[in-house]
């Protein structure tokens, strides 16, 4: 028995791949989704909210007063976690816990999941930084991978699932909550 | 008239002179800063203890972040910056997380008493030939407000607190005492 493929049909399948492949890489590659910068980009305040654009072989973190910008190059490591917050934070959010009746408890069983991604880069002197950045949940995974395609590093290659199972047992109990 | 003029004469006289001394003492300034040495901030080990990424990060950037506030080095470097290696007055800390347990936020808010996360971390200052000028456990803890992170911003501000002074007293005072004084945390860390 014989496989032979006509050859009108490979060069359909060769026109398919050629067209299709370059538009889902260019999508895997640009990444720009609403994130809080916790700590680590140099110029900007920490727990500052702002725009986190992975593009042309550079992240960028932009928010209302500073922008910072890493080549992605410099990356070194790429680690995607998950976790939870409160929905009311700050002020109000600390303020609320003195609410009478144990409304504070109460309050305080409102949040809302999120994860965070975590990179590890280099500048040009050598120097070792460090950022943290929350984002949606779904978001920190497509940008681990824009990252990675655009020739960052990682030490955890694996997908957000199996990323978790290395963390502590009590960071997956709040994570359940 | 003259007398007038003379007394004039001397308050500027008299301004000038202080004006002039205060700006030898503002020029004289960086140069006493010279003397005191840099510190090289390496990244956090977790060692055997499984920390997440962003506990690791958050605790390196924290450190660098108050040692920049407290100002008492004349220079704080990153792991790895070439800087570090050229400068002559350089003091390495090594730091390894010994304990970790992270709480839950929300367990904190619930029920006020538990769900605490506290980090404790060995930090080692040592001079630029590996001499290990000083070794301390450091502990960092959220009780009730804030989140997880909040500990290892916790953890720095103790940490900072340790001056290029204390370092030396510390070495000098090695030489009377036994070495396993280093090992027992001092008090309020």
């Amino acid at each position: 028995m014989s496989f032979q493929t006509p050859p009108w049909r490979l060069t359909v399948i060769l026109l398919f791949a050629t067209s299709v492949t370059p538009r889902s890489i260019a999508q895997q590659t640009a990444v720009s989704t609403d994130a809080v910068q916790v700590i680590g980009m140099t110029g900007v305040k920490n727990n500052s909210k702002g725009r986190l654009e992975i593009t042309e072989g550079t992240l960028s973190f932009k928010s209302a007063k500073n922008s910072a910008t890493v080549s992605v190059g410099c990356i070194d490591d790429v680690v995607t976690g998950r976790d939870s917050e409160r929905v009311l934070r700050g002020p109000v959010g600390t303020d609320s816990m003195l609410a009478p009746y144990g409304g504070g408890g109460a309050l305080s069983l409102m949040r809302t999941k999120l994860e965070t991604i975590t990179i590890k880069y280099r500048d040009s002197k050598g120097g070792l930084h460090g950022a943290i950045f929350t984002m949606h949940p779904g978001e920190a995974e497509a940008a681990k991978q824009a990252l990675l395609a655009q020739g960052a590093r990682t030490s955890i290659p694996a997908s957000i699932g199996s990323d978790s199972s290395a963390r502590p047992q009590s960071e997956e109990k709040e994570q359940s909550w | 008239m003259v007398k007038r003029i003379k007394n004039m004469f001397g308050l500027f006289l008299t301004i000038s002179v202080s004006g002039f001394m205060s700006l030898l003492c503002a020029q004289s300034t960086p140069v006493a800063k010279v003397d005191t040495p840099a510190i090289e901030v390496k990244m956090i080990q977790a060692g055997e203890i499984a920390l997440p990424a962003e506990f690791q990060v958050a605790l390196y950037e924290n450190l660098i972040q108050e040692f920049e506030k407290e100002n008492a080095f004349s220079q704080v470097f990153r792991d790895g910056d070439r800087d570090a290696a050229k400068a002559s007055d350089v003091f390495s800390l090594y730091a390894t997380v010994t304990k970790f347990k992270q709480g839950s936020e929300l367990e904190r808010d619930v029920t006020t008493v538990g769900g605490s996360t506290l980090i404790t971390v060995r930090c080692q200052f040592k001079a630029k030939d590996g001499a290990v000028l000083l070794e301390r456990d450091i502990q960092g803890k959220v009780r009730l407000i804030g989140d997880n992170l909040k500990a290892t911003n916790d953890f720095a501000k103790k940490a900072a607190q340790i001056t290029p002074q204390s370092l030396s007293a510390e070495a000098a005072s090695s030489v009377a005492t036994v070495p396993e004084a280093y090992y027992s945390p001092g008090p309020g860390w």
